[in-house]
C-alpha cells in the first residue's frame, strides 16, 4: 500500500490519467466536429438537389412521404395535442392562484401553445415518430446494400432518399403542428369549461386578447426548422450506419437523441432571434 | 507468377498495386496489399478466394463504391480515381453489378425495379417501350411478365438475383460485376444463373468479373480465373490450368482442404 502511493507512482498515475482524459476529449473534439462538418456537405448536397422535387418522379417520392411522414402521424398529434392544451391550462390556472383574473387564462394557454409548447413538444414526440422511422429504413436499405445500388445505377440516393424526406419534413412539420395547436386549444377549453370552473365565454376571449399572427409565423418558422432537423438527423444517422441490425439500432437511437437536444437548442435560438 | 498472363491492349478494367485497409476496434487490418490484375474486354474474369478475403472489396473499387489507400483502378483506359464527378458518372453508367443479396428496392415492384434507372436516365423515352423492354428482361431471364407486378418480398432469394441482374441489364452495361451470384442457392438454382452469365456474355459481350468461392459455378462461367489469397492476387489461368497448377494454394482451395502451413504469398 506505501509503495503504491509513494509520490513517483501518484505523479505517474495523474499524468496517465490526465493524458488519456485529454486523449478521450480531443477524440469527441475531432467526432464532433467531423459529424457537424459531414451535416453541412448533406445539407448542402439536399438543398443542391432540391430543384428535383419538382420532376414527376420526385413529386411522387415527396407526395409518398408526407402521406408516410405527414398524414399516418395525425392520429398521434391528435392525442399529444389534446393533452397539451389541456396541462398548460391547468398549469396556468394553478399559477394564477386568485391573483390574475381568469379571462387571461386562455390568453396564456394560446401564447404558451403556439410560442413554446406546440412546437416544441410535437417535434419532440415527432423525432421519436419519424426520426426513428427515417434512421431504421435508411439503415435497413444501407443493410441490403439498396443504398449501394442507387450509385451503382448512376443515380443519387440523395436526391432519391434525402431530398423527399426532408421536404415532407419541412412541409407537414408546420401542417401538423398548426393542427396541433388547434386541437390543443380546445383541450384546453374543454378542461377549462368543463373542469375549471370558466366560461366558454371567459376562455374564448381570452385566447382573442393580445392574438398576432406574428405568434403563428413563429410557430411555422420554429416547426419547419424542427422538421428540417428531425428529417436530415434521420437520414444521416441511417445513412452512417453500420454493423447489422445493432448498427441500424444504435442509428435509431442516435437519430432521436441527437434531433431531441437539437431541438431545444434550435428552439432557444430562434426564440431569441424572433420574441427577444 | 503461375499462369498465363494474355496480353492485349484493350483491357477493360486494370488494377495497379492496389492497396486498401479498414480500421476496426481490434486496429487496422489490410485487406488488398497490392493487387495487380487486367481484365480484358469482352472476357469473364472470376475471382476465388477465401470467404472474407477481400473479393467483394475489389469489385467495390472497380465501380468506385470504395476508394483505393493507395494504387490505381482504370475502367477503359480512365481512372476511376481521378475521374470528376461526371465522368464518373459517365464511367458507372458503362457498368452494372449484381449484389449479393440482390439489393433490389423494397419499395417498388419487380417491373419497377427493372425500369427505374431506365427512366431516370432516360426520361424522354415512352412508356410503352419501358414496358416492352421490362417484359424482354424479364423473358431473358426465363421469369413470366406477370411477375412485373410482384414486389421482391414475395420473390425467392433465385428470382431476387435474377430481377437484380434484369434490372442491371436495362442500362445496357459493358462491363458487369457479379458478387457471389450463386451464394445461398441450392445447385439447380445456381446452375441457372451460371447460365444467365453465360447467357448474357454471348447475347450481349459484356466484359464480366465473377467474384465467388464456388469452384462448380468458376469452371462454368470463367473465362480466366484469378485467385486472391492474402491480399495478393497469386494465380491467374484458364479453368484448365487452374486444375493443373501445382500451386498449393490454388490446389488447397480449390480442393476445399483446411490450410496447415500458411506461407507468405510473396514466398511462392
Amino acid at each position: 500500500m506505501a509503495r503504491g502511493l509513494s509520490f513517483t507512482s501518484v505523479i505517474e498515475a495523474t499524468g496517465e490519467a490526465t493524458f488519456r482524459a485529454l486523449r478521450l476529449l480531443v477524440h469527441v473534439i475531432v467526432q464532433v466536429l467531423s459529424t457537424i462538418g459531414e451535416l453541412c456537405v448533406l445539407t448542402f448536397q439536399i438543398v443542391r438537389l432540391f430543384p428535383t422535387v419538382f420532376t414527376r418522379r420526385g413529386r411522387l417520392l415527396a407526395v409518398r412521404q408526407m402521406m408516410d411522414l405527414g398524414v399516418a402521424s395525425l392520429p398521434l398529434i391528435f392525442i399529444t395535442a389534446l393533452f397539451i392544451g389541456m396541462v398548460a391550462t391547468v398549469s396556468a390556472k394553478y399559477q394564477f392562484q386568485s391573483m390574475v383574473p381568469l379571462r387571461y387564462l386562455g390568453t396564456a394557454v394560446t401564447q404558451t401553445v403556439f410560442l413554446e409548447l406546440g412546437p416544441v413538444l410535437i417535434a419532440l414526440v415527432m423525432s421519436g415518430r419519424i426520426g426513428s422511422s427515417i434512421a431504421a429504413q435508411i439503415g435497413a436499405m444501407k443493410e441490403k446494400e439498396e443504398v449501394d445500388a442507387y450509385w451503382v445505377l448512376g443515380l443519387d440516393p440523395i436526391r432519391y432518399l434525402a431530398v423527399p424526406r426532408v421536404l415532407a419534413g419541412v412541409v407537414m412539420m408546420p401542417t401538423l403542428t398548426m393542427i396541433a395547436c388547434f386541437l390543443a386549444l380546445f383541450g384546453g377549453w374543454m378542461v377549462a369549461v368543463g373542469t375549471l370552473g370558466v366560461t366558454s365565454f371567459t376562455m374564448v376571449t381570452g385566447m382573442r386578447l393580445f392574438f398576432r399572427s406574428y405568434i403563428l409565423w413563429v410557430c411555422v418558422v420554429k416547426s419547419a426548422s424542427f422538421g428540417a432537423l428531425i428529417s436530415v438527423l434521420g437520414f444521416y444517422h441511417g445513412f452512417k450506419s453500420a454493423g447489422g441490425a445493432r448498427g441500424v439500432g444504435e442509428a435509431t437511437m442516435k437519430s432521436v437523441v441527437s434531433s431531441s437536444v437539437m431541438i431545444l437548442m434550435f428552439d432557444f435560438l430562434i426564440t431569441f432571434l424572433m420574441l427577444s | 507468377m503461375p499462369g498465363v498472363k494474355i496480353q492485349s491492349d484493350s483491357y477493360a478494367i486494370e488494377l495497379r498495386d492496389l492497396r486498401k485497409s479498414f480500421r476496426n476496434s481490434s486496429g487496422t487490418q489490410d485487406v488488398l496489399r497490392g493487387v495487380n490484375l487486367e481484365i480484358q474486354r469482352g472476357e469473364t474474369m472470376v475471382i476465388i478466394g477465401g470467404s472474407g478475403g477481400g473479393k467483394s472489396v475489389i469489385l467495390k473499387h472497380m465501380i468506385g463504391l470504395l476508394h483505393p489507400d493507395a494504387g490505381e483502378v482504370l475502367v477503359e483506359g480512365e481512372s476511376v480515381a481521378s475521374a470528376g464527378h461526371f465522368d464518373f458518372s459517365t464511367i458507372r453508367r458503362k457498368m452494372g453489378m449484381l449484389f449479393q443479396m440482390g439489393a433490389l428496392f423494397d419499395s417498388m415492384s419487380v417491373g419497377e425495379n427493372i425500369a427505374f434507372a431506365l427512366k431516370e436516365h432516360h426520361p424522354d423515352i415512352p412508356a410503352l417501350s419501358v414496358e416492352e423492354k421490362v417484359a424482354t428482361l424479364l423473358g431473358m431471364i426465363n421469369l413470366n411478365p406477370a411477375f412485373a407486378t410482384k414486389m421482391p418480398s414475395e420473390l425467392s432469394g433465385g428470382m431476387k438475383k435474377r430481377v437484380s441482374l434484369a434490372r442491371t441489364l436495362a442500362l445496357d452495361p459493358e462491363i458487369i460485376l457479379y458478387d457471389e451470384p450463386t451464394t445461398g442457392l441450392d445447385p439447380i438454382t445456381s446452375d441457372v444463373i451460371n447460365d444467365l452469365i453465360l447467357d448474357t456474355q454471348a447475347k450481349f459481350h459484356v466484359t464480366s468479373v465473377v467474384v465467388t468461392h464456388d469452384m462448380a459455378s468458376a469452371y462454368k462461367v470463367a473465362d480466366r480465373i484469378a485467385m486472391l489469397y492474402q491480399g495478393h492476387i497469386i494465380f491467374v489461368g484458364t479453368p484448365d490450368q487452374v486444375k493443373a497448377t501445382d500451386n498449393p494454394f490454388v490446389q488447397q482451395f480449390i480442393r476445399g482442404e483446411r490450410r496447415l502451413n500458411p506461407v507468405h504469398p510473396a514466398r511462392i
